[in-house]
């Protein structure tokens, strides 16, 4: 806010406690991503750098074949998703049916289904209809979700559009689809690409839907980190994690970077704070 | 088990609102030219996967892991502490997985809030706390329900935390239900389980919709 702060409300502990909770909040990431690179096993001193456990995840094939698998499963939910998201955006905000109101309701409820509750129903919906377990079922169940995080991100953009923009091109002898290529569809570009990106980190880390949803193999990198961890402390864990890690920065950065490369500041961050507070 | 499912998640809620709550604030309020990027930072690790963000936990308390290592060096004490495996070690796994969902919604909340409101109750003589009481609290009720909901649901039905950090004594109703689905095979329990947290979750749900949707028709009205 533009008035100058005032000591009044400002007790001397908050700069010290905001401080320690950051601290709290990235000193285990950042050890994790540390420990990564230590050349021994050792889990309490960093005895020197080295790329061994690495070398360790790259080597071992069924790991690899697991990051492949994750990559598919998060690119085919990010395209399928996105598309889907994005009609339905367009349904829920242009069409007025009195079916709207309720069509709302409805598409939110995945976001706050607790996720093994939406797990369990997946995996037995699976069963029920006979449908072996493999990476099409959590390509499946992952779309399920996603789809209502692309909607609410879009559906905001797109409320926010002109319709008279849409009106003047239309009078201008364009056609429907013209219009639509040419003026909404550029006009929503940014909230559709931040959605997708989001889709992709949200599908790429999940772990509960994917665990109760995956086949015997290839099963994700989640998957495979929850196994892990059961058997005991390796650092190659702490390696998957940093790559894991870097994996969702590059996502977020692009999230943040790409609608400004477009040209539009307000979407980005923005768009990905506003769907954590929705 | 549900009776501990659900403590573990009030606990987890009433400790990120003591952390998340001052957090919040001080961004919000004296984050200046800085604000969207400390908020970011804020967002930036819940974009870690769940179970590394777990795991870092696991190994810093492990017996033989880092503040262990670090206790018996300074010789706090001989032998190490024993973290893991207790309730604390859950709720902090829960608090550490959740603590984002809790701040987002009440920044939000403060920075609609207009800081003249403040200044109002400082020049009316209130004290801080009479006026972070009686002015800034209200405002941000709201938001701090929403934080409530956000992060109470999903750590009712949280098996991760309770799996890593803790053990059979510490299980939750997630535990429960996996255990049903992928050892016991016993899915017709495990369905029934599902189906009793969900309805236990849709009270609370249907309770916090009202709320907020009393609060909006006050505010326009």
């Amino acid at each position: 806010m533009s008035s100058p702060p005032k000591d009044f409300d400002r007790p001397r502990f908050l700069p010290a406690f905001t401080a320690l909770f950051f601290v709290f909040l990235f000193a285990p990431i950042a050890l994790v991503a540390l420990f990564s690179f230590n050349s021994t096993r050792s889990l309490q001193n960093f005895q020197g750098f080295s790329l061994q456990w690495y070398e360790r995840f790259f080597d071992n094939e069924s790991l690899r074949e697991s990051l492949i698998a994750s990559i598919e499963i998060a690119f085919v939910t990010m395209v399928v998703s996105t598309v889907l998201g994005t009609m339905l955006a367009f349904g829920l905000v242009r069409a007025r049916t009195r079916w709207a109101g309720s069509a709302n309701v409805l598409m939110l409820i995945p976001l706050v289904t607790p996720e093994i509750v939406a797990a369990v129903s997946a995996l037995i919906l699976f069963t029920q209809i006979g449908w072996r377990l493999s990476l099409e079922t959590i390509m499946i169940a992952h779309i399920t979700f996603s789809i209502s995080y692309v909607t609410v991100v879009v559906r905001a953009r797109l409320a926010a559009v002109n319709p008279e923009v849409e009106q003047a091109a239309l009078d201008l002898g364009a056609t429907r689809w013209g219009t639509l290529r040419l003026v909404t569809i550029p006009e929503l570009w940014p909230a559709i690409l931040a959605a997708g990106l989001l889709v992709f980190a949200l599908s790429f880390d999940d772990f509960v839907i994917s665990f109760f949803t995956t086949g015997e193999s290839p099963q994700p990198l989640p998957v495979r980190i929850y196994s892990a961890i059961r058997f005991g402390v390796t650092p190659t864990i702490n390696a998957i994690g940093t790559l894991m890690l870097a994996v969702s920065a590059v996502l977020i950065g692009l999230a943040i970077a790409l609608p400004r490369l477009l040209g539009r500041r307000e979407s980005g961050l923005g768009v990905l704070v506003g769907r954590e507070a929705a | 088990m549900l009776a501990r499912s659900v403590g573990f998640a009030l606990a987890t809620a009433g400790l990120c609102l003591v952390i998340g709550y001052p957090v919040a604030y001080y961004i919000a309020r004296f984050g200046g030219r800085y604000k969207h990027a400390l908020i970011a930072l804020v967002v930036v690790p819940f974009f870690v996967n769940y179970l590394v963000r777990t795991y870092a936990w696991v190994a810093l308390l492990a017996d033989e892991g880092l503040v262990n290592g670090v206790v018996t060096d300074i010789g706090v004490r001989d032998e190490g502490i024993r973290f893991l495996n207790t309730s604390w070690a859950v709720i902090g796994g829960l608090v550490y997985g959740y603590l984002a969902f809790m701040i987002l919604p009440i920044y939000a909340a403060l920075d609609r809030m207009d800081p003249a409101l403040i200044e109002a109750g400082k020049d009316l003589y209130g004290t801080r706390w009479n006026t972070f009481r009686h002015v800034t609290m209200p405002a941000t009720f709201q938001g701090v329900l929403a934080g409530a909901v956000l992060v109470f649901l999903p750590a009712v039905g949280d098996f991760v935390s309770a799996q890593l950090l803790g053990g059979p004594g510490t299980y939750m109703i997630g535990n429960l239900i996996q255990q049903q689905f992928l050892a016991a095979e016993n899915w017709p329990f495990g369905a029934a389980l599902t189906a009793v947290l969900m309805s236990f979750l849709a009270i609370w749900m249907v309770l916090y919709l009202r709320s907020a949707a009393r609060a909006a028709r006050e505010t326009t009205a």
